[in-house]
Order: C-alpha cells, then sequence, then structure tokens
C-alpha cells in the first residue's frame, strides 16, 4: 500500500467513525448538526463497499429533502432550500438514487434561479448599479432563495442537471444549463479562474479562488475548449503550487485531472501534509479522500468517474 | 418574483455606495437594548506590528478592569482574504498580543473565531495571512464560523425585516466577544469597522459566500440588526495600518499607527471614524446606532488614554462616499 492509498483509507476512517446516528455528518467533528454539503461529498467520497454507511448517508438525504424538491443548508434548517441542492442530487444521482426524490430536485432547478433575472433588476444594474462588472442576463442559481446567482450554487446545479435524466421539460432544462454556463463565463476574473462571483468590483480586478475555479471548471466539463477554461486551468496549476490548505487542494487535484492535467505532484503533497486524524472539518476530509482516488485515475466529477 | 422596494435602494451586490447616504434609518426599531449612559475609550499609540504589542495592549486593557476571570472570551478578528502587500485583515501579532492579555486576565478559555465572507477555504487564509501560525503555536483553538453548529435567534431590532438569523453556536456560548476589526474604509458603506466586523459572524454555510442576503436587505440595516441581537462586550481596532480608498480589499494601506479599545462598539467606530477624518454623524449605521446601541458624541465618550486628532488629510474614499468627510472643525468630528 502507497502513501497515497494510506492515506485515503485513514481519511475513510475518520469518516466512517464521525457519521451521526441520523446518518449525516457534520462540518466540524465536534458538532452534532448535519450538514447537507458534508453528507454529500462524503457520499460521494465512500467507496461502494461502505454499504451500511452510505445506506444511512442516503436515507439521511431523502428524510431532509423539502417538499418542493430542494434540500436546507441542514439538518433543522428552514424549509426556503439552499444552493446545495445541485449537489445532493448529484451525490443521489451517482448512487443511482432516481424517481420522485429526485424529479422533484430537478423541477426545483430548473424554476429556481439568481433574483438578478427579474426585468426590474436587469433595470437598475444596467441603469444605476454598475461597480460590480457582470451581465444580468446571464443568471444562475442562489445560495439561497431571493438572492443573486453565485458561482459555486451554479456550478453545483450544473453538475446535477448535466447528469439529469428523464426530465419532461428537456427545452428548459437545456435553456438553464446553457444559461448557467454563461453566467460562469460572464464571471470569470480577469487572470482566470472564479472567485464567489465577482471578478471586477469598482475598477479592481478581484482575484480568483482555487476551490471556486476548481467547481466552476467541472462543471464546464464537456463544453467546447476555449481560452477561457485554458486560462482559468493555467491558473489554477500555478496557484496549486503554493496552496497548502487541504480542500482548496484537494479541489484543485478534481479539476486538473478532470481536464488530464498533470496532477500526481498535488496528489502526493496532499496525501503528505494532510494528517486525516488533526482534520477538524469533515467537508474537507471527505474532498481530501475524493482527491487521492484521483491516483488510481477515479474522479467522482469526471468524465472517467 | 416581486421586488422589495425596501431593499432596492440598498443594492443587491451590496453595490448602490450612495445607500449609505440615501438610506434613511429614522425609526429606532429595536426592543430590549440599553444603551450605556457613558462609554470608555482608549487611544494606543503603536508603531508597528512588533512584538511588544502585548505590553501596549496590555497597558490599554488595565484602563478597562475589565473582569474575564473564569470566562470564555471570542476574539472576532477581521479575517478576510490574502493578498500579499495589502492590509486587509487584522494582523495576527494584534490578535496573538489579544490571546495573550486575556489569558493574564484570567480568562478561562480564549478562542479566535472569523467566518470569511467571499472566501470558503478559510484555512487557506489562515496559512497564507500567517494567522494559522500564531495560533498553533498559541495553541488557541479557531473557530470556523462559516462552518459551526446553528442556532437559531430572533432579530432584536427590525431594521431589514428578517425575523431571525441562524448564529454559529461558539458566538452564542462565548461570555465576551470582542470584535477585533482592522480599520478600513468600505466601497458599500463608508467604511469597515467593528460594527460592520460582525458580518463574520453570519455563516456562509447557511447563507453562503458572500452573504449576500446582507446584501438585498441592506448592508446598514443588516449590521444594525446584527450588532443589536451579538452583544460586543469589548473592541479592539487595529489602526496601526489601515487602508483608505477601495476598500476592504484593493484600498491602500495608510498607517495611523494607533490601537483602539473600547467598551462599546459605537463609540469605538465613531472615534475611529474620527481618527480618520471622518464625520461619524455621516456614517448611516454609526449615527443610527447612536440611537439604541451605544455613543456617538464626544460628549458621552470619555477618552482613557491619547486624545482624539483627526489627520490632517482625511482617508481617501470612493466617491460615493466623500460626503463622510468631516467638515473643519465640526462638533461631532472632534
Amino acid at each position: 500500500m502507497d502513501d497515497t492509498q494510506r492515506a485515503n483509507r485513514l481519511c475513510l476512517a475518520q469518516l466512517v467513525a464521525r457519521q451521526l446516528p441520523g446518518g449525516g455528518w457534520p462540518f466540524s467533528f465536534r458538532a452534532a448538526q448535519s450538514s447537507v454539503e458534508t453528507t454529500a461529498l462524503t457520499l460521494l467520497a465512500l467507496p461502494s463497499t461502505f454499504i451500511r454507511e452510505r445506506e444511512r448517508a442516503i436515507r439521511f438525504l431523502l428524510q431532509i429533502q423539502n417538499p418542493n424538491g430542494n434540500w436546507p443548508s441542514f439538518a433543522g434548517d428552514d424549509k426556503r432550500g439552499s444552493g446545495y441542492t445541485g449537489l445532493v442530487l448529484y451525490a443521489l444521482n451517482r448512487s443511482r438514487v432516481e424517481g420522485k426524490p429526485a424529479k422533484r430536485a430537478v423541477d426545483w432547478l430548473l424554476h429556481s434561479r439568481g433574483r438578478e433575472s427579474h426585468w426590474l433588476w436587469k433595470w437598475k444594474f444596467r441603469t444605476s448599479d454598475r461597480h460590480v462588472r457582470f451581465d444580468p442576463d446571464k443568471f444562475g442559481w442562489p445560495w439561497m432563495p431571493e438572492t443573486a446567482s453565485w458561482v459555486v450554487p451554479t456550478a453545483y446545479s450544473l453538475l446535477a442537471l448535466r447528469h439529469a435524466s428523464g426530465s419532461s421539460q428537456q427545452d428548459l432544462l437545456s435553456f438553464r444549463i446553457r444559461r448557467g454556463v454563461e453566467m460562469l463565463y460572464d464571471r470569470i476574473c480577469p487572470g482566470g479562474g472564479w472567485n464567489a462571483g465577482n471578478g471586477f468590483v469598482y475598477g479592481s480586478a478581484l482575484s480568483a479562488y482555487p476551490d471556486a475555479t476548481a467547481v466552476a471548471l467541472l462543471a464546464l466539463w464537456g463544453e467546447p475548449p476555449n481560452g477561457l477554461i485554458t486560462a482559468s486551468l493555467d491558473w489554477l496549476e500555478r496557484r496549486a503550487e503554493t496552496c497548502l490548505a487541504p480542500w482548496s487542494l484537494a479541489w484543485a487535484i478534481l479539476a486538473l485531472h478532470g481536464f488530464k492535467r498533470p496532477t500526481q505532484t498535488w496528489i502526493n503533497l496532499l496525501s503528505t501534509v494532510v494528517e486525516p486524524a488533526a482534520i477538524e472539518d469533515c467537508a474537507t476530509l471527505a474532498m481530501v479522500s475524493l482527491a487521492l482516488r484521483c491516483a488510481s485515475g477515479r474522479n467522482v466529477f469526471g468524465a472517467n468517474s | 418574483m416581486k421586488a422589495d422596494p425596501g431593499t432596492f435602494l440598498a443594492g443587491p451586490f451590496g453595490l448602490a455606495a450612495g445607500a449609505a447616504t440615501t438610506v434613511r434609518l429614522d425609526k429606532p426599531s429595536s426592543r430590549s437594548i440599553g444603551r450605556q449612559p457613558r462609554s470608555r475609550v482608549a487611544i494606543l499609540h503603536a508603531e508597528s506590528y512588533s512584538q511588544n504589542l502585548e505590553q501596549v495592549l496590555r497597558s490599554g486593557l488595565d484602563l478597562f478592569r475589565l473582569d474575564v476571570r473564569a470566562k470564555t472570551v471570542l476574539l472576532k478578528p477581521n479575517l478576510v482574504d490574502y493578498a500579499p502587500g495589502n492590509h486587509i485583515n487584522t494582523h495576527p501579532l494584534l490578535v496573538s498580543a489579544a490571546v495573550e492579555c486575556f489569558r493574564r486576565l484570567g480568562a478561562s478559555t480564549v478562542l479566535v473565531g472569523e467566518g470569511p465572507g467571499n472566501q470558503r477555504d478559510t484555512e487557506l487564509v489562515l496559512c497564507e495571512s500567517g494567522m494559522a501560525d500564531h495560533l498553533r503555536q498559541q495553541k488557541v483553538r479557531f473557530v470556523d464560523l462559516n462552518r459551526d453548529e446553528l442556532v437559531e435567534r430572533p432579530l432584536l431590532a427590525n431594521y431589514t425585516g428578517m425575523k431571525s438569523l441562524w448564529l454559529p453556536r461558539a458566538i452564542l456560548a462565548s461570555d465576551v466577544v470582542v470584535s477585533m476589526p482592522k480599520v478600513k474604509t468600505h466601497h458599500w458603506s463608508g467604511v469597515t469597522l467593528s460594527m460592520k466586523n460582525l458580518f463574520g459572524v453570519v455563516p456562509g454555510a447557511k447563507y453562503g459566500w458572500p452573504k449576500n442576503i446582507l446584501h438585498w436587505k441592506g448592508i446598514e440595516r443588516s449590521i444594525l440588526d446584527l450588532c443589536a441581537t451579538v452583544p460586543v462586550h469589548f473592541v479592539i481596532a487595529d489602526a496601526i495600518v489601515a487602508m483608505e480608498g477601495n476598500g476592504p480589499l484593493n484600498g491602500k494601506p495608510r498607517p495611523l499607527n494607533r490601537i483602539v479599545l473600547a467598551d462599546d462598539p459605537v463609540a469605538a467606530d465613531a472615534t475611529c471614524a474620527r481618527l480618520m477624518g471622518l464625520d461619524p454623524e455621516r456614517v448611516t449605521h454609526i449615527r443610527a446606532g447612536a440611537r439604541f446601541l451605544g455613543n456617538l458624541s464626544t460628549v458621552l465618550i470619555d477618552q482613557v488614554a491619547e486624545p482624539v486628532q483627526s489627520p490632517e488629510h482625511p482617508f481617501e474614499l470612493v466617491p460615493e462616499f466623500a460626503c463622510l468627510r468631516a467638515s473643519p472643525m465640526s462638533e461631532s468630528s472632534l
């Protein structure tokens, strides 16, 4: 067993030990409140041999789905829904969970949109509010209802909708995917890559973040190759060289691997810098596990997943 | 989807910089919040970020006779992002000095907590800003407020129309919350000081990155609701090297060589504004906060260390906020 496999095994052991009685995972191992994002990422990370843990996680996610099809942010949250809905749907889809819950989630995603897409806000952004450079015609998904579109929830939603099957609203599905892709291109940072979603504010270019860049790239996988994607991959490669934080480095590995860029150096780095037992954040632990699995060619967000 | 006229002025991306001067917050709608009759502020001289900050800070804290014995103290620095050369964050050496001082004062536990507004990878910001090294050396627990366990709390003011907010358990469970802002201008709220610093306690895991709901509800309104609901017991503001111009991320460093301590966030922010050459009466959330949260007027603030001296050249601001500059000899600026 090599260092990478050993590190991944330790990550998985930690994740199994930290599963809450209800079937979910918290962000911090100190907490007892299940986080939807952490649970979805962990479900993606656990190999199919972890049958019991995966079943409990799926049951938890299905139990807390809101009646209108979306998912809350955490167990006990209100019913308004969250930007993690796309990620949960994607995780369930990869786990072959289909049927009504998935259909309801797809329907909700098709009708959820950033508030800037409303005609009144579009008018305002075109006429008076022009300090953030963006095109309100190009909208995606918000973190929570009645707010604007941002990069991560849009990327999560695109990942889910690209894998959604059997929707009765194919035209709307295609339209939302197209708009979401356009929104990501519109919000790109001037030097390549993405941050939360503001590339240029008050006359200043803002810098990109590794995790947001990676998830946006993964959501754009399958789009025709273009200069924006290349510039963002180049930026991510450069950024990975100085990034020692496991969450960001893991996301970077997954994106670079998905686009067939070399990743072995970063995988080796990740497997040496992380001490799974010392990682308090379970979502980070799940991401590290997902990234380490790229060493064996498996990328849960990539074409070869 | 309906557009809410109440939020229309404020702007969803925290845009509408003019909101600070156009939004009227005439009616304090808070309840059950008492303003202390007088406030104490200490302006301390600190030439640079050096190891003797602890000594400077300790001498300042002695002026307040704080009783934190056997209490849990949570330090809330302003930790936003990292860009080499930009003075964006509260300096790690000041946070480190505060940790040591509160331990010496007898606190049972000292925590550091923050929830960055844009950057989801808090650990990346901690590492690159140098904060992680200090926390490790001092064996201080850091709480990522974006990802802490959450508890729903009714808001104790009603400026935003939101009835409640989910807040991190670590903040609610602490006996003493110390706001440790970096003194900066802000292109959407004029200034970001100890009151605006509370945006960092709003959890990203629930409200997203950025915490966009606060922008849609109005930045000033959100600051007031937050300050009414999350008590700030003490302020240590980093004005050793402040930021002017296009803050909070892309402004220019502006040395003030000061640390501001206060037992009242409104008094702290009013004093910091004066040190920046701004009129706190013209900063919407400080003026509104002075109606029910704390004291703005110099008459009600005891300066227990150095006197307030406005700079010869006021801080640069984005054009929409140029109106915040104090007029010569205006009562509220001095």
